[in-house]
């Protein structure tokens, strides 16, 4: 996997740099703002670019906006946007009609070294990761809302979060003390109640949680 | 007549009142008060005239009638003078103006007097000169002790005014520094200290992947691990206590559009806005809508809210409305906050809540920030 970092604050990206070369990752490319960001993927033709979201000259969203137009530029790129807070709208923003190959975590996700690793290599590969802070808001019960998705369980909600954040039902299994096969249940109800139809598991799970951020828009 | 003779009678009338007749009648828009003076002067310069012509008719001589002159010009003088002093606004001014136009006329006619006095017998010194002395004193005396309390308080004023312009611009100066300053410190702690603890974190995250086979060292490096991770998240909460980073980076609209997404109450956002506000303005509005927001969903029970920002010319009008129960209490804790960061720049908070038929906050900033 070859990769691209977009990062001002050299202590992080160091400690980036060396934690994917640790991992057999091939950095091919460390940028500190947008129109680098731009240059270094027309250059060098990565896999996955990893964007902090504040970038130079004005810290504020230009790493965000050199993300979604890098992606506009190279559909198949994955891009991982990096923040020190999330924001729903960002979420949707980034996500906006190409779904695949999309996370969006906050900052200190990097320091559970096994999932972040995970992260990237999903989103790499067209899977999406959302912060599971962004799902959470996301699920968050609103006071006078209307119910615009079928009334999910709780449970069947905390394994869409789950679901959101990449894991696989394993992952999902451990995480909430159940069985794979009922995690399994779970998610063909969560199916069957967002009125997602056959076609393949993945892409169904991004469907899942794509319903969800469509709503919050 | 000529011109020259016309002058005298007619100075004391008002302007664009000059009679054109030659007797004044009450029909040409007079007072009475002013027929009467026009009168008395033309009755004056007729009788000015008739003596001279006397004068001239009885073998001429002596030229007698320049004292009748002298009288007939004090008369018309002292009507002139006092018409004068009468124009000042009551009070001392109008007290002074009269003192004035005493010691003015008693000076005219000194001189005119001595000028008489000159030409017809001769006299060749200047005798009024300590008369006139005497005057300018006594005038100014009186003038410097009626006036004395006026200046110190014209003085009074202009002083008061001029702090309280001083008071306004540091005020706002110090609101302005506050409002960057608080941007400043949120965008600091997000590139500062968070950003040392995740990088903190990520070294801790690499450490632990080297000691994985021995579990002592890997439960403390967890530890440490989330002792940083709780940091970052307080850190995050204060930065968005602060400035919630939407509003940092992309502006009011941005910022207000997403807190009525996260508040789900099918709230509309309407703004107008042509132009980058100053942090200042932005954040008491923001804060004014959060607020507003926040009592809807808590007490309101409403089944819609909308919010208008509108910017016109020098001003920022924030509306917050809802379909809900209403009866907010305007001196309520929340309210009475909201009223001061709104009066702290100048602004004014309006708040209508009748019981059972919503409520609609408005609040207007000045935006000449």
């Amino acid at each position: 996997m070859r990769v691209v970092i977009a990062e001002d604050l050299a202590l992080l990206r160091e400690g980036l740099v060396a934690l994917l070369r640790e991992n057999d990752i091939e950095v091919v490319a460390q940028v500190e703002d947008g129109p680098g960001l731009l240059r270094a993927i027309a250059g060098h033709e990565p896999d996955l670019a990893i964007v902090d979201v504040r970038l130079p000259p004005t810290f504020k969203d230009e790493g965000l906006i050199a993300a979604i137009e890098a992606r506009r530029r190279q559909p198949a790129l994955g891009v991982l946007v990096l923040s020190q807070y999330v924001e729903t709208a960002y979420a949707s923003e980034l996500v906006g009609e190409h779904t695949a190959g999309i996370g969006y975590l906050l900052k200190e996700r990097v320091g559970d070294v096994r999932a972040f690793l995970d992260a990237l290599r999903s989103v790499a590969a067209g899977g999406t990761v959302l912060d599971r802070q962004v799902v959470a808001e996301l699920l968050a019960p609103r006071e006078g809302a209307d119910q615009t998705l079928p009334g999910l369980t709780a449970r069947e909600r905390e394994v869409l979060a789950l679901m959101a954040e990449g894991r696989s039902n394993t992952a999902i299994a451990e995480s909430l003390v159940v069985t794979p096969g009922a995690v399994e249940k779970h998610i063909t109800s969560i199916f069957a109640k967002l009125d997602l139809g056959a076609c393949d598991e993945d892409h169904r799970r991004v469907l899942a949680v794509l319903a969800y951020l469509r709503v919050a828009r | 007549m000529d011109h020259r003779a016309r002058l005298p009678l007619e100075l004391g009338l008002p302007r664009g009142a000059r009679p054109r007749r030659w007797m004044p009648t009450l029909a040409a828009g007079l007072s009475i008060g002013e027929y009467a003076r026009s009168l008395e002067r033309r009755l004056a310069f007729l009788t000015a005239v008739l003596l001279a012509a006397i004068w001239a008719l009885g073998g001429q001589g002596y030229f007698w009638p320049a004292w009748a002159w002298l009288g007939l010009g004090d008369l018309v003088l002292l009507d002139f003078t006092a018409g004068w002093a009468w124009r000042h606004p009551p009070g001392a001014i109008r007290r002074v103006a009269c003192v004035w136009a005493l010691v003015g006329a008693a000076a005219v006619i000194l001189v005119f007097t001595w000028l008489l006095t000159w030409l017809l017998a001769g006299v060749h010194s200047f005798w009024p000169a300590w008369a006139l002395l005497g005057l300018a004193t006594a005038g100014s005396s009186y003038s410097l002790v009626a006036l004395h309390d006026r200046v110190l308080v014209a003085h009074g004023r202009r002083a008061l005014r001029a702090r309280i312009d001083m008071l306004t611009h540091t005020r706002r100066q110090a609101v302005a520094a506050q409002a960057a300053e608080l941007r400043r410190i949120e965008r600091d702690l997000h590139d500062g200290a968070q950003a040392r603890l995740v990088a903190l974190t990520l070294q801790l995250g690499r450490a632990e992947l080297r000691v994985s086979d021995q579990p002592e060292v890997r439960r403390l490096i967890k530890d440490a691990q989330h002792e940083a991770r709780q940091a970052i998240e307080e850190l995050r909460d204060l930065a968005r206590g602060i400035v919630p980073p939407l509003l940092a980076d992309r502006g009011l609209v941005a910022a207000v559009e997403s807190l009525g997404a996260r508040y789900g109450l099918g709230t509309s956002v309407d703004a107008t806005m042509h132009r980058a506000l100053a942090p200042a303005v932005e954040n008491a509005a923001y804060f004014v809508i959060a607020e507003a927001l926040t009592n809807t969903a808590k007490h309101a029970a409403a089944a819609r809210s909308w919010i208008v920002i509108s910017e016109e010319r020098r001003a920022l009008t924030v509306v917050v409305g809802d379909d809900g129960a209403g009866g907010a209490d305007p001196a309520g804790s929340g309210l009475a906050g909201l009223r001061a960061r709104v009066e702290a720049l100048d602004g004014s908070l309006k708040v209508e809540s009748p019981a059972g038929a919503g409520t609609v906050l408005e609040a207007r900033l000045p935006c000449g920030w």
